[in-house]
């Protein structure tokens, strides 16, 4: 058994790296006191992932939207019962969640760590679909359609997708629709399963106050697939560089309007150190522009036209990139306005080095915060964990950022003709 | 004066004095430290504005940081500290809030000093406002004014969360607890730069103040804080704080229905525990809210969810202080009797007795994963401890597990009699209106 171990001197951090020979990848972070302790295990598969061929087909799958969150509740099923009723007999907590590009299991515990551990691995590798049990998960995944519908933070950044993007299925509303997950049945989601749930498509997280080399072993005996890996063709349409929209709009029961505008990027780098560089950059200019020591965040402040919930971030996957900020305003137009009145600006003056360099020694407290916390640990670490990077890479890359780097990047993001612009206004 | 051998995790009192106490809680295991200042006032509506806007107003300029710009620049100068401020209510009681959580130095070159510089950055925002003619700057008292009363307006947005505390509130019409911790838009009005200085002068003087310092400090810092605190001026009468009334007897069950454009209707029912938050059955009440809405485990979860598919989410909410459980899911209205009389029905079998051993063990075991799992955070641990305080209980982590593992299912029956249901509160559509 090869464990790769590499260490993060300067901020006292080790991470343990182990490949199963099905090509399942599991990642140890120890955090010596802890009383909790952190499992994910993750698929590379989200909910834009609804056309593929199948291993050994040739024909085009295609599966209605919400499917892998239909699949991700559905796995818990068991053929004698709930796997959630068995964690909480261990005495953990179980869950599981969908993004665009990842399902991921997880749960924490302060006791019976190994009998969690092996729990985790047969609830992800035995799925058990019947009839009955999707028929009552239709039920309970339309109460909670319905409630993202009421929501009005959801609304409004799946209405800026559907303006971003023409085609591309991160536009959709992970969860489906009413309508969408009303065609799912058992048959299609063991095909789902049975594509995207190989171990070589999986990868695994822990964090917490273990011993590493029990671990590992643990994890090497409860793999049960042994094969190479089948190849997964997944299938997504072309998406232009233009938007779908440049505005769109949308009614609910609010006291105060919210908007969320962001640029599409053109320079799409989904893997590897650039995807981390690019995202980077992006970050720190969002900072640098938008965040509260900004003039623009302080004077919008000031005039009440955004409150201290202001907040902007920037995604970026194999297949879309794009920036996002947003807030509840009394007026979205004029805000819209003045920032890329300040963009505009920053075209032509540049930005504040001082405050570029102030930025970053911030960030890398930031970091250092975040370690604190298992569950951040864990959730940072798998949302790239696919990307062939790890979470450590950010700070090498954050100290490596130069002044004249982040403008290259300004100058090829914040592009007018590709900013969208979503409004949720009260009814 | 300053004891260095204690357990992870504990906390000890290291001063007393003029109404100002300082709590250090050890932990060595985090990167950063945190410092926690409270403010205390009792919960009344001709104050609770003034609370409420307080904190924000600070926020906005000290004498050396003049405006909310400097002040998040000397934030991010500190290594990206993260600050927190706000008002809560436990109980009734509001607490004014700053928290501010600093990587600790060891991860910095030691000249640098971030205790001292945090420990002063919170010091000159609390208590060197900048200020004109002699009172707050009246651009930013206005501007806050303005900001709050959006915030309050806008507790709709968040259906999930507006159904629970709206149902508390409702349940404690005529009661302290109904008044809104942000306070109240008409009391808004009332607030002027002159009458909130004078308000915040006195608060300063009167109020009680209690500071948490949680991770490695050193005995040099802690008297550095310690000096700097004494010199703080306060009045010789301090404030004193009112528990709430817990036990009321329910004459008839309010129902409210509400009426908005939604697609999910919202259900929650509004119990009273009876029970206060120093009281043996507290305990009893926790393991109580474990086997009914807890987690997967819950008699809820598998009867609303699970086995019928009525909601998505049920949640219940306890109010330590008050004596409060608010139970809340989200349902097709078409489906409102239905749920309530499962969720009654669950409540009847607990009555009597009918608690499977699963459910016992796996509630308890949720409870005892949960405040394990505290001690991991440093806001969370400062927050039990705030919690044990105004609750007037000395319990640790391991005590509060120690008196539950205790309670038995024979206790629950007993307690379940005193729990009564109070209010029914429905969020629905407009649809539904007759």
């Amino acid at each position: 058994m090869i464990i790769n171990t590499i260490e993060y001197k300067n901020i006292n951090e080790t991470l343990y790296v182990y490949q199963h020979k099905s090509g399942f990848k599991a990642f140890f972070i120890p955090k010596k006191g802890y009383s909790k302790k952190y499992v994910a295990i993750t698929t590379n598969y989200g909910s834009i992932d609804n056309a593929f061929i199948a291993p050994g087909e040739k024909d085009i799958t295609k599966v209605p939207h919400g499917i892998a969150h239909f699949l991700e509740h559905k796995l818990f099923e068991k053929e004698d019962g709930n796997a959630m009723e068995k964690f909480s007999l261990l005495g953990s907590n179980s869950n599981a969640y969908t993004t665009f590009n990842q399902t991921a299991y997880l749960f924490s515990c302060t006791e019976k760590f190994n009998e969690n551990l092996q729990l985790l691995l047969k609830t992800v590798q035995s799925p058990f679909f019947t009839e009955q049990g999707v028929e009552t998960e239709k039920q309970i995944i339309t109460q909670e359609i319905k409630m993202y519908q009421d929501n009005a933070n959801w609304r409004v950044l799946f209405n800026f997708l559907d303006a971003l993007y023409k085609n591309n299925p991160v536009k959709f509303d992970i969860v489906g629709t009413i309508e969408s997950i009303s065609e799912i049945n058992k048959e299609i989601l063991y095909k789902c399963y049975n594509t995207f749930y190989h171990p070589s498509n999986m990868a695994m997280i822990v964090v917490g106050d273990i011993n590493y080399k029990e671990l590992f072993k643990q994890i090497d005996e409860n793999i049960k697939t042994f094969s190479a890996s089948p190849e997964i063709k997944r299938i997504f349409p072309i998406e232009p560089h233009e938007l779908n929209k440049k505005y769109i709009e949308q009614k609910l029961e609010i006291s105060t309007p919210l908007f969320q505008l962001g640029f599409k990027d053109s320079i799409v780098i989904g893997k590897g150190i650039d995807s981390v560089k690019r995202e980077v950059a992006v970050k720190l200019l969002l900072s640098m522009i938008f965040g509260k020591s900004s003039k623009l965040y302080n004077n919008l402040y000031g005039e009440g036209l955004i409150n201290n919930h202001f907040k902007f971030d920037y995604l970026l996957d194999p297949n879309y990139a794009f920036s996002i900020l947003g807030v509840e305003s009394s007026d979205p137009e004029v805000v819209r306005n003045r920032i890329i009145e300040e963009l505009d600006r920053i075209k032509y003056k540049g930005l504040n080095r001082k405050d570029f360099e102030r930025i970053k020694r911030s960030v890398y407290g930031k970091f250092l915060q975040m370690l604190n916390s298992v569950d951040k640990i864990t959730y940072n670490f798998i949302s790239v964990c696919f990307k062939e990077v790890n979470m450590f890479d950010y700070l090498e890359v954050y100290n490596g950022m130069s002044y004249e780097n982040i403008m290259e990047v300004f100058n090829n993001h914040f592009i007018l003709n590709n900013m969208a612009f979503s409004v949720v206004n009260p009814v | 004066m300053i004891s260095s051998a204690l357990p992870e995790s504990r906390i000890s009192k290291i001063s007393d004095s003029n109404g100002i106490r300082v709590f250090k809680i050890k932990s060595d295991k985090f990167n950063t430290n945190t410092i926690n200042i409270c403010i205390h006032d009792q919960l009344i509506k001709e104050r609770a504005s003034f609370n409420a806007i307080l904190p924000s107003v600070l926020m906005r300029g000290c004498v050396t940081f003049p405006t909310s710009q400097d002040i998040f620049m000397e934030l991010e100068n500190l290594y990206g500290a993260f600050f927190e401020y706000g008002t809560i209510k436990k109980g009734e009681r509001q607490i004014i809030q700053f928290h501010i959580e600093y990587i600790s130095d060891k991860y910095v070159n030691d000249k640098i000093n971030l205790t001292e510089k945090s420990f002063d950055f919170l010091y000159e925002i609390i208590l060197k406002p900048l200020l004109e003619h002699k009172v707050f700057r009246n651009e930013y008292v206005e501007q806050e004014k303005n900001h709050l009363a959006k915030k309050i307006r806008s507790r709709i947005n968040n259906k999930n969360q507006y159904a629970i505390s709206k149902c508390f509130e409702e349940m404690c019409n005529g009661e302290p607890f109904y008044i809104y911790e942000k306070g109240s838009i008409e009391d808004l009005h009332n607030i002027d730069s002159d009458n909130l200085y004078k308000y915040y002068c006195s608060l300063i003087e009167h109020a009680p103040i209690d500071v948490y310092l949680c991770g490695e400090f050193k005995d040099d810092k802690i008297k550095y804080i310690l000096s700097k605190l004494s010199r703080i001026k306060r009045g010789s009468k301090l404030n004193r704080i009112e528990p709430p009334i817990i036990k009321k007897e329910i004459k008839k069950v309010k129902e409210i229905n509400e009426f908005i454009n939604i697609e999910q209707a919202k259900l929650s029912l509004g119990f009273r525990t009876n029970i206060p938050p120093n009281d043996d059955s507290y305990y009893e009440l926790l393991l109580y809210n474990s086997i009914l809405t807890g987690g997967t485990h819950s008699k809820l979860f598998k009867n609303v969810r699970e086995k019928t598919g009525l909601a998505y989410y049920v949640m219940s909410r306890l109010e330590k202080f008050k004596g409060l459980m608010v139970i809340s899911c989200g349902i097709d209205s078409s489906n409102k009797e239905k749920t309530f009389d499962i969720i009654i029905k669950q409540m009847e079998d607990m009555k009597k007795g009918n608690i499977s051993d699963y459910e016992y063990e796996s509630a308890l075991k949720w409870i005892e994963t949960g405040t394990n799992s505290l001690k991991d955070s440093q806001l969370n641990i400062v927050d039990f401890y705030i919690s044990q305080s105004i609750a007037g209980t000395e319990d640790s982590f391991d005590s509060v597990i120690e008196k539950i593992r205790k309670v038995k299912k024979e206790d629950l029956v007993t307690l379940s009699k005193s729990i009564k249901l109070d209010t029914v509160f429905f969020l629905t559509s407009k649809a539904n209106q007759l």
